[in-house]
């Protein structure tokens, strides 16, 4: 069949006969190699990373010098106020956590699930789902009044003998997300190993061999250790995989625990994790169109990834967009006056332009995706996943803000307004994460080229260079 | 093993080894006690030695540092009956206005930190207002005057007593010689019996002589009101015990009149209706005062309506009808006939249990209509009594006649003690150009003011807190006044420099308070000690039988514009702001930062107009206006507050000051003042209210700081509020309480509630409280007199307004049904102590826990600050500390002093923690010591927290709720009591009762 096809488009025809190559057919091992490998090592990177780089750079530094003047002036330079006591941070937090949902789910759930269209773009997602665990971490540990202190929600052993207050949904938070950031990073690397052993045997400068060296913990190849890797992955995945149920739970219990109304709901952990889905896959969208075009990778993550990403967007927004419809029926159905209250006062009061702003972002939007010109479209595709992960980043603005502005005691009522210190911290925030995935491009092999090889239709596909038989082993 | 031979056969030995001499002895010897210094210094070359020792010589001279000498001076042997560390408390007396309050002050080891009522006082019986309870921070400003100054166009130049003392002596002699020839002197006016006194002997020592006597919030009015009634001018105070049916005409008779403390307690004392008859409030003003909203019916008229209401009301009363009775204009229609009616007949039935009140900013022939008709229903004797005023009764002319003087030259020396008349003097005499052409001009001031800065002279004046004195309560009873610390700086009270003028001697003022204590009620067998110790003289209640009405009482002469139910331009009307007065306490960051009583306002006063009146104008909230009247003109932002008469602009006086200090503003130090200086356009022909200004928009905003929204509010929102207002604040009618005493209760239903955890099991003390919505009347005395228990910050206007605002309790205020005509719905929030708290469950580090009495305890020191403790309260009664609001006591050297006013029992919180109201713990403390010392259990009463203790109305009760025999856990479970949010399964351990209104069925 391979013979025939002659464009990219036409390989990728969704004849159910036929099974379809998951990547571009005319690729053998030794080009998904060089292609990959070639990123990584040339000397020099092309302008525009440096320019990406200086800007994304200068965004975290002035990150880390905010957290400076926030830790000398104390919590106020923020906009919480009163009844609005969370704010921006907590936002921010819920935001980059749920964008850390794709990448496992990519790794872990579509492997176990046999999705093989997965290892074009896994290890971007991990890559993605690791720096955003990383912008999360930060700031629950600086939204503290008294950060020197923040320690204290570890069980650390003291002299006081004080625990922490179990009971405490923010409790459960550090240990879920800190498991989550764990396990996360042990499942990237890990399936960064053959490929950074790849690296390691193609390095020239003694630095990179040095420091591939060590991080390919003496991978050599041998059927022995493929053995042994390719179970100790599978038990990861089986590991990762309730984590990414249970982090967006447990964040969500944040609320969900809560007695406030607007927060205290029982649809919040499912509903967190499809947000989380959603948001994750639309960043790992909005990072991978660019990517694929710049480095040259549109034979290895092809049009049908694309697309595939386009529907479970399509079909997240959608849970999305029930939970956001159940919510309003729920409170009504309830008949409880404080929670009819909040939606009606999320959708008309104060803050309805950000509701309506998330409401159009999530699910109205995404709904464009039914049509597969659009799918498959990628300037429409990186349009509305942008307005996804705006839309994404309101919802949480409004489950924080909304709830808190306007709860039991009308007197105690207000309004948030975020200050420039809120705005540039979600900057820079955004920098930071841009630094950490543009060091991920510069130096490490941004395609699992090992997992790759091992979808290749290697039995009955054209031998153009003679491809070597024994490279990736099978699966 | 060789031995070692014993020296002597009784040498004793320790140990076996010791006795054989073994290898390892000799090396654990050596070790222990080795022959050589091992950690001998390593040689140093003599050469260099003497260098280093030369060097540290050299540094040694050269340097100024060393230890800061000091000596300490502990007691060898304690003052007997002292106890370090142990309070103690002082009755004393704030005199305000002529009015003696009775305090009793906390002191500390000689430092007073809380002021607090004097429960012994008969009068007020342990309340106070916000002003005496803010009256610490004063005492510990770090802007007060240390020592006398020169002014030297208007720089400041430091001198001393010593100084003023040879400046003044021979202008003294000359005086002397010519019998006070071109001096004048200008005071407060005071009630104080030893001023008279003093006053007496300046006039006779210097017979030509001016002595003024001044304030802007004067009741000249009323004096010449009881002028026109009774032939001569009468102080008097009123019975609400024995008023059935009050009315009170523009008259804030719950705050602002002279006998307001006793006043609120004896009508809320009648509010309940668990006791007898509830008496009824009927209110006619122009602006919403807090005795306007806690009326059972208000009506809302022009200040100018108020005297053709009255005469009406007279009319109607005395039988006349209709037209005869003035029943015309804008009392011809819809509510105002009905009230006036209705009104008539009430007050007719009720003869001698009665009350007309009418507030000082009406003219004098209101105040002789509302004495004749309270003579015609027989209230005289009853509930209204009569005495001889002690202040002077004519101000305005009395500071007409000085400024007359100053400028026609005749004064050469003028003597301001105590007051601020270049700021506060009516617009119209021009007291500042007046005063310039004084030749020396002294002022005797707490502060740097606007008034020191026009003087050549500045003299610091002494707290109140520090110096002796006495004054007349409202019910004349004579009130002692004795110092609870010596004066912190070199000043002098207004009652030493007054003796020190004809003498050039400072006087012993306690001997000057004691001769007339001793001329007046020690004549007649009062014992000075037990006196002292009161703070007040027992049975010196001073009174007049009932005098006669004059058969001419003075005619009518209100504007026929008056009768009109629009009015001719707009109204201006001018009173008292409730948390700075007249101006006076502009630098005291308590009263600023406390959020006014009914607009919730902070840091600023503002142009109060009703919203109809504003949609007319086109005038929102915040905008600046520009009124004009006569020739005059004034800037001030506009705030809409329903309730305010049509076509009337509510000013309230005492912002926009030029000269306060950190606080209220400095422009000679480019310091921002709050407010606006309504001043500028009150003139003396009208100092309660002015007719026919112009208004118009500048187009510029200010931002008001409110602590609560205004009622302008989205739709969602309005709704909402009414929904969740009726549940959280209930009340209703007598009628209804009739019907159903436990209304309240039954006003919800809660599901039956199922606790998630297991709940604690309470053996001991069960604290809680109660508060009576139908006795408290938002009077804020509470709120500061929690702030300065708890060592609570002020945050600015800047925090205000991003809603940061610290005080642990607070007063909230919603409005009910139509806007121009408002119900004002109170309620005191703080922590309501939850059994089952939101906020302990969610803390993550179990920074708040629950105490086993019940009490939700914050420990700041386990605080990191996360805030979902804060985000869990239903109550939103939790505030953080988002900066370090106390930084200035920490850092900066002048703030040292204000140190001082810090309770020692309270932390100090730091920036990144929670706090919240503690139903004032340290109390508790201090009661169970004593409790437990004597074995016994604490007794009901025993502890008072701060704002039950400031309360003039006795709303707020704390104790015990297992104790069955206490007064709250009757109050607890009392008929109208009930608690909020019940739904959410949280157990408040406050209840409240519902307010019970008493509305005519007449008016319905």
């Amino acid at each position: 069949m391979s013979s025939e096809i002659t464009t990219t488009a036409e390989f990728l025809s969704d004849d159910p006969v036929k099974r379809a190559p998951l990547v571009d057919p005319r690729l053998d091992y030794h080009s998904v190699t060089e292609t990959v490998s070639a990123i990584a090592e040339r000397p020099k990177p092309p302008k525009a990373w440096y320019a990406a780089f200086a800007v994304a750079l200068s965004l975290t530094l002035m990150l880390f010098a905010l957290i400076g003047y926030l830790i000398v002036e104390g919590v106020g330079v923020w906009g919480n106020n009163n009844p609005a006591f969370w704010g921006f941070p907590i936002v921010n937090f819920v935001f980059w956590v749920g964008i850390g949902h794709a990448g496992t789910l990519i790794s872990a759930i579509l492997f176990l699930f046999r999705q093989k269209w997965r290892t074009s773009i896994n290890r971007f997602a991990e890559a993605m789902t690791i720096f955003a665990v990383v912008c999360a971490g930060l700031f629950p540990g600086i939204h503290v009044g008294r950060i020197w202190f923040a320690y204290w929600l570890f069980p650390v052993p003291n002299q006081m003998e004080m625990w922490p207050n179990f009971r405490s949904p923010l409790l459960w938070d550090v240990f879920a997300v800190g498991t989550y950031a764990t396990v996360s990073l042990l499942f990237w690397y890990f399936g960064m190993i053959p490929d950074l052993a790849t690296l390691r045997d193609r390095a020239r400068s003694r630095l990179s061999k040095i420091l591939y060296g060590v991080f390919s913990l003496g991978w050599t190849g041998s059927a022995r250790e493929w053995h042994r890797y390719e179970r100790s992955y599978l038990i990861l995945a089986a590991l990762a995989t309730p984590l990414v149920l249970s982090v967006h739970s447990v964040v969500s219990f944040d609320f969900a625990v809560a007695q406030l109304p607007g927060w205290h709901t029982t649809i919040f952990p499912p509903y967190f994790v499809a947000g989380a889905i959603f948001s994750g896959f639309a960043m790992v969208q909005t990072l991978m169109v660019p990517a694929r075009r710049f480095f040259g990778l549109e034979k290895i993550v092809t049009m049908r990834h694309i697309e595939n990403m386009n529907k479970v967007i399509l079909a997240t927004g959608s849970m999305v967009g029930y939970a956001y419809g159940i919510e309003f029926f729920i409170a009504w159905y309830s008949g409880n006056p404080n929670e009819s209250f909040v939606f009606l006062n999320r959708a008309f009061g104060p803050y309805a332009w950000a509701y309506w702003i998330m409401v159009s972002c999530n699910v109205i939007f995404p709904q464009l995706f039914w049509f597969k010109k659009i799918r498959r479209n990628l300037l429409i595709t990186m349009v509305i996943v942008m307005l996804v992960n705006v839309g994404m980043w309101f919802e949480r603005f409004v489950i924080v803000v909304t709830s808190l502005s306007r709860d039991f005691v009308p007197a105690s009522w207000g309004y948030f307004k975020p200050t420039a210190v809120d705005l540039l911290m979600l900057l820079g925030s955004f920098g930071l994460f841009f630094t950490l995935f543009l060091l991920f491009l510069r130096f490490l092999p941004i395609v699992a080229m090992a997992e790759v090889k091992g979808v290749m239709p290697h039995d009955h596909g054209p031998k153009e260079k003679g491809a070597p038989e024994s490279a990736g082993g099978e699966r | 093993m060789e031995k070692r031979p014993l020296e002597h056969a009784s040498t004793p030995w320790r140990s076996l080894d010791e006795l054989e001499d073994t290898p390892e002895f000799r090396r654990f010897l050596e070790r222990e006690f080795p022959a050589e210094d091992p950690e001998k210094p390593p040689k140093v070359a003599r050469r260099r030695f003497l260098q280093l020792m030369g060097a540290s010589v050299a540094l040694a001279g050269a340097s100024g540092c060393r230890w800061e000498e000091d000596r300490l001076l502990p007691f060898a042997e304690r003052p007997e009956g002292w106890i370090p560390g142990k309070p103690r408390h002082y009755a004393t007396t704030m005199e305000l206005s002529g009015v003696g309050q009775g305090l009793l002050v906390t002191s500390y080891d000689g430092r007073p930190i809380k002021v607090e009522g004097n429960p012994k006082h008969p009068f007020s019986r342990g309340a106070t207002d916000v002003f005496a309870q803010a009256a610490i921070l004063d005492l510990y400003d770090p802007e007060r005057s240390r020592f006398p100054e020169r002014i030297e166009g208007g720089r400041r130049v430091r001198a001393g007593w010593k100084e003023f003392h040879e400046f003044y002596w021979p202008m003294r002699s000359a005086l002397r010689g010519n019998g006070g020839e071109g001096l004048a002197v200008l005071c407060r006016p005071s009630s104080s019996p030893a001023r008279a006194a003093l006053r007496e002997t300046f006039r006779r020592a210097l017979p030509r002589a001016i002595f003024a006597e001044y304030e802007p919030l004067n009741r000249d009015a009323v004096f010449a009101g009881a002028k026109e009634a009774f032939g001569r001018p009468l102080e008097f105070h009123f019975d609400l015990s024995k008023a059935d049916t009050i009315l009170c005409l523009d008259c804030d008779l719950l705050r602002a009149e002279p006998g307001s403390l006793g006043y609120a307690r004896d009508f809320a004392d009648r509010r309940a209706p668990e006791g007898g008859r509830p008496n009824r409030l009927y209110v006619v003003e122009s602006t919403m005062s807090l005795t306007g909203a806690a009326a059972d019916h208000r009506l809302a008229l022009r200040s100018e309506q108020i005297g053709p209401f009255l005469m009406a009301l007279e009319g109607l009363v005395s039988g006349k009808s209709g037209a005869e009775a003035g029943i015309r204009g804008f009392l011809a229609e819809g509510k105002a006939k009905r009230f006036v009616e209705a009104l008539a007949r009430e007050l007719g039935t009720a003869k001698g249990r009665g009350l007309v009140a009418v507030g000082s900013r009406q003219p004098s022939w209101v105040h002789a209509l509302a004495h004749r008709l309270n003579g015609r229903l027989g209230n005289h004797g009853s509930t209204v009594h009569f005495r001889v005023p002690e202040v002077e009764t004519d101000q305005t002319a009395s500071l007409g006649a000085l400024v007359s003087a100053m400028a026609s030259g005749a004064v050469k020396t003028c003597f301001v003690l105590d007051g601020n008349p270049v700021y506060d003097a009516p617009a119209d005499m021009d007291f500042g150009a007046a005063y310039a052409k004084v030749e020396t001009r002294v002022h005797l001031a707490y502060s740097l003011d606007e008034t020191s800065l026009a003087s050549t002279w500045h003299l610091p004046m002494a707290h109140f807190l520090e110096s002796w004195g006495d004054a007349r309560a409202a019910d004349g009873t004579w009130c002692l006044q004795q110092p609870l610390i010596k004066p912190l700086f070199e000043s002098r009270s207004v009652l030493e420099t007054l003796a020190y003028l004809p003498e050039g001697r400072w006087p012993d003022a306690k001997k000057l308070v004691r001769d007339a204590f001793d001329r007046g009620p020690g004549a007649s067998g009062a014992d000075w000690r037990l006196s002292l110790r009161d703070g007040v003289v027992k049975g010196s209640r001073a009174g007049l039988g009932v005098p006669k009405l004059s058969p001419k009482t003075g005619g009518a002469n209100a504007a026929p514009s008056a009768w009109e139910s629009r009015a001719r331009g707009v109204e201006l009307v001018f009173d008292a702001d409730p948390k700075v007065h007249d101006g006076r306490f502009a630098n005291n960051g308590w009263l600023q930062e406390l959020p006014d009583f009914i607009s919730k306002l902070t840091w600023d006063n503002a142009a109060f107009l009703a919203p109809r009146t504003a949609e007319r104008m086109g005038v929102s909230q915040g905008d600046v206006l520009r009124i004009g009247a006569g020739g005059r003109s004034l800037e001030i932002a506009a705030y809409i507050l329903p309730g305010q008469a049509e076509d009337s602009i509510f000013l309230p006086l005492g912002y926009g000051r030029k000269e306060a200090g950190v606080v209220g503003g400095s422009e000679a130090r480019g310091i921002p003042s709050p407010g606006f200086d309504t001043y500028a356009l009150r003139t003396s022909a009208a100092m309660g209210f002015a007719e026919g200004a112009e208004v118009v928009k500048t187009g510029a905003t200010h931002v008001l700081a409110c602590t609560q929204d205004h009622f302008a509010i989205d739709e969602i929102g309005r709704e909402g509020r009414a929904e969740k207002v009726h549940d959280l604040v209930r009340g209703g009618t007598l009628e209804e309480y009739r019907k159903d005493p436990e209304f309240a209760r039954h006003q919800s239903h809660v599901p039956p509630l199922e606790s998630l955890w297991e709940e604690h099991e309470y053996e001991g003390r069960r604290w809680g409280m109660t508060i009576d919505l139908g006795r408290c009347t938002g009077c804020n005395a509470c709120v500061v007199g929690c702030q300065a228990e708890n060592n609570i910050p002020i945050v600015g206007k800047e925090q205000v307004l991003e809603g940061r605002e610290m005080q642990w309790l607070r007063i909230d205020r919603y409005f009910k049904g139509d806007p121009e005509d408002p119900e004002v719905v109170q309620q005191p929030m703080t922590c309501q102590q939850c059994e089952l708290a939101p906020c302990e469950q969610v803390c993550p580090v179990a920074a708040t826990t629950h105490s086993e009495e019940g009490l939700n305890d914050m420990v700041y020191n386990r605080c990191v600050g996360t805030r979902y403790c804060a985000n869990n309260c239903p109550f939103k009664v939790r505030r953080f500390n988002y900066f370090n609001f106390n930084k200035k006591l920490d850092y900066d050297p002048d703030y040292r002093i204000a140190r001082l006013g810090k309770n020692p029992e309270v932390t100090i919180r730091h920036r990144g923690v929670m706090e919240k109201c503690t139903f004032c713990v340290q109390r508790i403390h201090a009661a169970r010591i004593p409790a437990k010392n004597e074995g016994r259990p604490i007794r009901d009463g025993e502890v008072v927290t701060a704002c039950q203790q400031a309360c003039p109305t006795g709303a707020i009760v704390f104790g015990d709720l297992a104790d069955e025999g206490s007064r709250v856990a009757a109050s607890f479970s009392s008929d109208r009591s009930y608690q909020t949010l019940a739904e959410l399964n949280i157990k408040p351990r406050i209840a409240y009762l519902a307010r019970i209104r008493n509305p005519n069925p007449e008016l319905g």
